[in-house]
């Protein structure tokens, strides 16, 4: 038993999380929750079970698979996935190349991250999912930084900028025409550095490519990336090993690491806060190709 | 006891080119927000539009059309740390015609910091900002009398607009104001002063940021109740109301009663997120458990039953019409107030406050961005308060049944009954 207490950052960002889920949860008819493995999607899981706990979660998990994955990272989704005893969907960008949904890019330069649109719209149709929970951050790029926290998506899956439904105070507009649904953020108002500090302070155990460890990797735009089967190399690319870790989990194709000496929590939360360099910057290359490049991606369904 | 917010929400208003963006900006930059990259994304959007200098305005302009046509559409949210204490930065834009992004940004905000031209002086969009606070119970306004530079840094210049800013603030009963002359191009007065201000002793906007006194009031505790949940323990099924604390605290023993409805019940234990409590307090997201089953569902909220709020169905209340469809009574619409949504008529339309001239006129009908008095008929009983007593309880957004679109946001004056 504990009297009132001083409130810190991250009991107001929590609570307002919650606060978020809740809504959502009772508000829409069928809710799924964005897992990917990353940092993030596992905070949001573990708001979510406390949002409900003791009872289990009211919405499924959902992982749009690339199958260009980080074993690491699958090991742990099936591992956090049993530890949480939760049913997670899996959505599968190869089922989507398969069923000649989408076509695979080709070449060194090939990503399924823009494939991954296709995939993730066709599961909510084909689920008729309302309100898909993300784990994007308004610190993480400037079109975020714009898009509410119950962000409305019409029946082909887009976001309308211009257009957004305000949301005064924390009064959420949930209503919904059919086929259309919902993208809410729960983790809208939180830094990077919060979500490090969090995952300290709660003991979320994450994947292990989040913190130091050798790799053969070979640079390419300036940026690390690591080697694969799956990634065709240009002239000139040859692999070597770095001691390195990954400050985003993504597609393999586009996700670089940093080099990194930093093994723990805390060595990372020092790190972070002492970077010089934002967390997309550091690893996402899709970002690179226009000034635009998140804002296109919205609008046509992307995470 | 009160207990002081970790966090701050602010909100920057502006009229066009008084260089807001270029503000925040400069506050990210100062304070070590922005990362190499960023600048560095900043420095090439600069060059390819032809700027001599690092344009940081072209920061937060988040969206293709904003930075095509180098203005603001909506409202950007970056978040730093004022010397430890974290600030939540509404970006709302100053054009006439996105009012409605101010009125969204500015709802709940702590603080404004507003900019003001030194040469142009204040405007009307000024006092429409100013008037919007002062309706939002935005209480503190940092004043920021920009572009001190061009007027040559002059003292008398700067007392002259403060002194305004106060006597406009005070005609609409509205923030306090702490004013404070700078140049945000120049960097001066944001984190760091210069001895081009020699003059000036008072703070910088960051200093005013991380001082500002923000407690978190000592109301009446009041919860919407978002979330009944049940499960089996021993096979007995427990039920707990699971929501946030929107004002005030709860311990465990207090009575309690669930509005409309009435039925009251003893606080048995207060589970803030498994965590065993005996005592919570707003901001916080619990599930209280009560000593007997009394019929509570979603929607209801949760008081004590010594200090009740009223429950009725008509409500006198200014709303800002946010929707490009105009407002005209009678209207039938939907009102959304933290976990409840019910059908609603606007039986009056009573006036429309002319912000510019500051004064009340007949209206048939509120154009967006217009600000109006109305009377709200609501189908069910609701649990409401005027906005100056509790924000949650007297605040409200309306739908459009029709389009699903969020119309306008209201803050209740007064209760009138059922």
């Amino acid at each position: 038993m504990s009297t009132l207490t001083e409130l810190g950052t991250l009991d107001v960002l929590e609570a307002e999380a919650v606060h978020i889920i809740r809504e959502c949860a009772a508000e829409c008819e069928r809710p799924v929750l964005l897992f990917s493995g990353g940092k993030d999607s596992i905070v949001l899981a573990h708001l979510a079970t406390k949002a409900f706990a003791p009872a289990g979660l009211p919405f499924p998990l959902m992982h749009v698979d690339t199958g260009h994955n980080f074993p690491e990272v699958i090991e742990y989704r099936d591992w956090y996935v049993n530890e949480i005893d939760e049913r997670l969907i899996v959505a599968s960008v190869e089922e989507s190349i398969a069923t000649g949904r989408v076509q695979d890019e080709t070449g060194p330069r090939a990503s399924r991250n823009r494939l991954q649109t296709t995939t993730l719209l066709d599961a909510i149709a084909e689920h008729q999912f309302d309100a898909c929970f993300g784990g994007a951050r308004r610190d993480e790029e400037r079109a975020r930084a714009k898009e509410r926290v119950f962000s409305h998506r019409d029946m082909f899956g887009q976001w309308d900028p211009r257009n957004q439904r305000p949301e005064p105070w924390s009064i959420y507009n949930t209503k919904l025409r059919k086929g259309e649904h919902f993208r809410v953020f729960p983790l809208s108002n939180w830094t990077e550095i919060d979500i490090w500090a969090y995952i300290q302070r709660e003991g979320l155990r994450l994947p292990s490519i989040y913190f130091s460890h050798e790799r053969e990797v070979f640079t390419r735009d300036g940026m690390l990336m690591a080697a694969a089967d799956f990634v065709e190399r240009l002239p000139g690319e040859d692999t070597f090993t770095e001691t390195v870790r990954f400050r985003t989990v993504g597609d393999a194709t586009c996700t670089a690491c940093t080099l990194s000496t930093a093994s723990t929590v805390e060595q990372v939360l020092v790190e972070t806060r002492a970077s010089d360099v934002s967390e997309r910057g550091a690893s996402r290359a899709d970002d690179k190709t226009s000034e635009a490049a998140m804002e296109d991606r919205k609008r046509g369904g992307y995470f | 006891m009160p207990v002081e917010s970790p966090m701050l929400h602010a909100v920057a208003v502006g009229s066009v080119d008084d260089g807001k963006s270029t503000l925040i900006g400069r506050l990210l930059y100062e304070t070590g927000h922005l990362n190499a990259d960023e600048i560095a994304h900043v420095e090439e959007a600069s060059r390819k539009r032809g700027r001599k200098f690092l344009d940081l305005a072209l920061l937060t302009d988040g969206l293709r059309a904003e930075r095509e046509q180098g203005i603001t559409i909506d409202v950007a949210y970056r978040s730093f740390d004022a010397q430890g204490r974290r600030i939540l930065l509404g970006d709302a834009p100053g054009h006439e015609q996105y009012t409605r992004n101010m009125v969204t940004a500015a709802a709940g905000a702590d603080v404004a910091i507003l900019l003001v031209d030194a040469k142009n002086g204040l405007t009307s969009q000024t006092r429409r900002h100013l008037a919007i606070c002062a309706m939002l119970g935005v209480e503190d306004v940092i004043a920021c009398v920009n572009k001190i530079d061009l007027v040559d840094y002059d003292e008398g210049r700067f007392t002259e607009l403060a002194d305004e800013l106060i006597a406009a603030s005070e005609a609409v009963d509205g923030p306090r104001i702490t004013a404070i002359p700078l140049s945000a191009l120049e960097g001066i007065n944001i984190t760091e002063r210069s001895d081009k201000l020699g003059w000036y002793s008072g703070p910088t906007v960051l200093e005013v940021l991380h001082d500002l006194d923000r407690l978190i009031a000592d109301e009446a505790f009041r919860m919407p109740v978002q979330w009944v949940t049940r499960h089996d323990e021993g096979g007995a099924d427990v039920r707990a109301l699971a929501g946030r604390i929107t004002s005030g605290t709860v311990r465990v023993g207090d009575e309690v009663v669930a509005l409309p409805g009435g039925k009251s019940a003893t606080v048995s234990a207060i589970d803030v997120l498994g965590d065993a409590r005996d005592v919570a307090s707003a901001p916080l997201s619990v599930a209280l458990h009560l000593a007997t089953d009394i019929d509570v569902s979603r929607g209801d909220v949760m008081a004590p039953v010594a200090d009740q709020p009223q429950v009725a169905t008509r409500v006198k209340a200014t709303v800002a019409w946010l929707d490009e469809n105009p407002l005209s009574a009678p209207a039938r619409l939907e009102v959304r107030q933290s976990a409840r949504l019910v059908p609603a008529i606007v039986e009056e339309l009573h006036e429309r406050l002319d912000l510019d001239a500051m004064k009340h006129e007949q209206a048939d009908a509120l154009e967006a961005n217009d600000l109006g008095i109305v009377t709200l008929l609501l189908a069910q009983p609701m649990v409401v308060q005027p906005y100056a007593v509790n924000r949650e309880m007297g605040s409200m957004v309306l739908v459009d049944p029709g389009s699903n679109r969020t119309v306008g946001a209201v803050m209740v004056t007064e209760v009138l009954g059922s």
